[in-house]
């Protein structure tokens, strides 16, 4: 029960004005930028680092949480009201969403995906609470090799569940952990890839880095591409809830709830499984499968709560480990690290006010969500109207006073425009952004941990293996990397020879739209 | 039969991908090379990391080139502003790029306010605003009111150039 | 000479569209429908979609009349869009729907409108909903 009383506590720390403001502020802009096109959490709270100079830390993790929770919010009143595919978490709830959006019951899709959102989103951030203080005492004992595996399985499990080629995927990570060799070797002292650049010797900044792949590479792609054709936002119609409606939603909120959780806490790609799995099983489950296709409620309710309830999953990771399950998150540990905290085991202790009143603070933040969407879902989709020449300028100018605040330098800015070509790069052949982000946070941390293993097994090899749990988890790893070759070999098998194979078939409208939503939070 | 030549003329850009990721680990591997072994304990050295990181690299540069060999193709990113339907649009990345650049090149000497107003302005440009005088007035009063923001709120003094001592 | 309709799926652009196809049958001439967007914003309700230019289509077809469509994206205004095809066309005729003066009406429709019958060489009808 210590994980309650301390959640009571950091609910007193939330509860103070400057604290409500900026968790307001946080909620407020991560629904505008979940409605907005373009722009997700992760690229809005790169862009804000900045903020991280001047701002308590308090502060600055509340309001980018409140972000994070909010753009789940904004992503569905675009995905329901717009006959356009949103971001990837909420492309399930499009395929409902518009349908009864465009049949007549817009009211009622939205008041199930916000009051599911906030439901699941309570539900979820009381297990984080819950469950959090039970990792961090398993955590806490886990020495070195152990890190190490655990942060090889996050490396192995974001290259291989996200995207659809996992060849692209660890590729993507080699970028990252290349950019992280750069500069000074911590043990020997010698510099590692700076050849001869002075600029180079500290290393690139984190920050700069993720500005680039989230914010210019982004805004790069997008403009190569910038989709012509006007969508059409339908009008919201029907009443907002009714008895039937409620009947029909509160089983998919639950169910959600459930498969979101556990989804977000591994590092399994952020929302877009979980809101897949969601939808295939409300299908199965629903007493109207004929109505799925054509506007069922359920196809909304449960992704929703999915989806919400993931980004609180993520946070588990994040907080106990400090190891970055989605693009979001990764930006997240940046704002931590600019303060110089390190999420992971030792942050409850060092920093346990701070991080109870932040999960206190998302528990505000969602009620806050739900008053601030519910009415005025009609109002939030006006800002679709913002002409787009201002919108992705504006993400260029934010972009490069981030990279040149962050050291003065017009180095930066360089850098930023050469990694942003990258991220465009990536974009154009299928490399995921998230790897490369995850492997630069994490792979100058894993080498750390991988020396005083081996330094304390006198270099011997058997250093890196010599505990039960880092033999288990590269066991997982394995089985990570040899099943979906079983897998596949198994359909494979049975399906017939000239019928498409895998996962990534078209076969229905839902199977289609899963395999283009590989854009988590960018 | 002009499709196909398409098709063939993707493939050949997959493979610069590839070819990126082998220069890269050759780098690494290279620059391991200079490193100075200095109390090293049998596995780890100095040298191992960036050894295993290049190793990394050229393996997926070589996998990737099998993938693409076999008919592979990266699957571009769909996002809900972006048609993948037709071509990439050059001039509009280059230009956006260009006024970018020239932010870069000038911001220590003419200062952000020109510079900043003067890249808001080239991108919207470049992204098809065409109403001028509300774009000027707009690029103007933003990169204004982002230099005072910065120097006020975050304590930040971004270059004032030309306009140094006015602002 | 053919008249020229801007049409928005809105109700002054149905009441718009009906009178351009009263007038184009009277005067026996061809009826130029156009609906452009600048594309500028990501969602634009005057713009419309697959299926409501298949209903315009099947509507017209049925109308008899000689027509056609222009539905594009363009960087200029859909003001500027029908004054210069009414140019190059020699129209007879713009026919454009505009709102009853609320004061958002005015604000919302009120530029192309006011654009069109600033700048058009032809005669400009304006029609307003039905109440």
């Amino acid at each position: 029960m210590d994980g309650l009383n301390a959640l009571l506590d950091g609910m007193s720390a939330a509860l103070t004005p400057m604290n409500l403001l900026y968790a307001f502020f946080g909620v407020l802009l991560g629904t505008a930028i979940g409605v907005l096109p373009g722009i997700g959490p992760a690229m809005a709270i790169a862009l804000l680092l900045p903020l991280t100079y001047t701002l308590p830390v308090e502060q600055a993790i509340i309001m980018f949480a409140g972000l994070y929770y909010g753009g789940m919010y904004g992503g569905s009143t675009t995905s329901i009201l717009l006959n356009t595919p949103g971001e990837s978490a909420s492309v399930m709830t499009a395929i409902e969403g518009n349908k009864m959006a465009k049949a007549g019951r817009g009211a009622a899709a939205l008041s199930t995906a916000a009051i599911g959102s906030f439901v699941a989103g309570t539900i979820a951030t009381f297990c984080l609470a819950l469950l959090a203080p039970q990792v961090v005492k398993v955590a806490i004992q886990l020495g070195d090799p152990d890190y190490l595996a655990v942060m090889l399985f996050a490396f192995v499990a974001v290259t291989t569940v996200l995207g659809s080629s996992k060849i692209r995927g660890f590729a993507s990570l080699g970028l990252g952990v290349w950019i992280g060799l750069i500069g000074i070797d911590p043990t020997s002292g010698q510099q590692r890839l700076t050849f001869g650049i002075d600029q180079l010797s500290d290393g690139i900044d984190v920050v700069v880095v993720a500005v680039a792949v989230f914010a210019m590479g982004e805004a790069l792609w997008i403009a190569a591409h910038l989709r012509r054709a006007p969508a059409r936002i339908t009008p919201i119609k029907g009443r907002w809830m009714t008895r039937e409606d409620l009947s029909r939603s509160w089983k998919p909120w639950l169910r959600g709830t459930v498969i979101g959780f556990p989804f977000g806490a591994i590092p399994a790609g952020g929302a877009e499984i979980p809101t897949f799995l969601s939808y295939i099983s409300e299908r199965k489950l629903s007493k109207k499968p004929e109505e799925f296709g054509h506007g069922a409620i359920e196809g909304v309710a449960g992704p929703e709560a999915t989806n919400n309830a993931s980004a609180a999953g993520s946070l588990v990771p994040l907080l106990t480990l400090g190891i970055p399950t989605t693009a979001t998150a990764a930006v997240m540990i940046l704002a931590f690290q600019t303060y110089g905290i390190q999420p992971g085991p030792r942050l409850f202790q060092d920093q346990g006010p701070l991080v109870w009143t932040l999960i206190a603070s998302l528990l505000i933040g969602n009620a806050m969500l739900l008053l601030l969407n519910l009415p005025m879902a009609g109002l939030w989709a006006k800002l679709l109207l913002i002409p787009r020449p201002y919108l992705y300028a504006g993400i260029l100018m934010f972009a490069s006073l981030g990279a040149y605040a962050a050291n003065g330098s017009p180095f930066d800015l360089w850098l930023l425009l050469f990694i942003g070509g990258l991220g465009f790069a990536m974009r154009r052949f299928g490399l995921p952004v998230v790897p490369l982000i995850v492997g630069l946070i994490l792979a100058p941390r894993a080498e750390v941990f991988m020396r005083r293993a081996l330094q304390i097994s006198d270099g011997h090899l058997s250093g890196l293996v010599n505990t039960t749990f880092s033999k288990v988890v590269y066991v997982l790893i394995a089985l990570l990397i040899v099943a979906p070759f079983i897998w596949s070999r198994v359909r494979g098998r049975r399906t017939p020879p000239e019928g498409p194979v895998g996962p990534s078939s078209p076969t229905t409208g839902a199977d289609d739209a899963r395999v283009h939503a590989n854009t988590e939070g960018a | 039969m002009s499709d196909q030549v398409q098709k063939r003329g993707e493939g050949r850009s997959e493979y610069g991908v590839s070819l990126l990721l082998l220069a890269l680990g050759i780098v690494a591997i290279v620059d391991a090379l200079g490193l100075i072994e200095r109390g090293a304990r049998g596995f780890m050295t100095a040298r191992t990391v960036p050894m295993f990181v290049g190793g990394l690299l050229i393996l997926c540069a070589v996998l990737l080139a099998v993938d693409i060999a076999r008919g592979g193709r990266g699957e571009q990113e769909e996002g809900e502003d972006v048609d993948l339907s037709g071509g990439a649009d050059w001039r509009t990345v280059a230009l956006l790029a260009a006024a970018f650049a020239f932010n870069a090149a000038f911001i220590d000497r003419l200062g952000w306010p020109i510079t900043g107003a003067v890249m808001f302005f080239g991108s919207a440009y470049a992204l098809g605003n065409r109403h001028y005088v509300r774009l000027a007035v707009i690029s103007v009063a933003l990169s204004l009111v982002t230099w005072y923001g910065f120097f006020l709120g975050l304590g930040v003094k971004l270059p004032a150039g030309l306009l140094d001592g006015i602002l | 000479m053919p008249v020229i309709v801007g049409f928005v799926p809105t109700k002054e652009g149905r009441a718009a569209l009906d009178a351009a196809v009263t007038e184009a049958r009277s005067r026996g001439s061809r009826l130029l429908v156009v609906n452009a967007s600048t594309g500028a914003a990501s969602a634009d309700n005057r713009y419309v979609d697959d299926e409501e230019l298949t209903a315009l289509r099947a509507e017209l077809d049925a109308s008899g009349l000689d027509y056609e469509i222009s539905h594009a994206v363009h960087k200029k205004d859909p003001a500027e869009i029908i004054v210069e095809l009414a140019e190059e066309t020699h129209a007879d005729l713009i026919v454009i729907g505009v709102r009853r003066r609320t004061p958002v009406g005015k604000l919302l429709l009120g530029s192309q409108a006011q654009k069109v019958l600033l700048d058009a060489e032809c005669p400009v009808l304006a029609v307003k909903a039905p109440r």
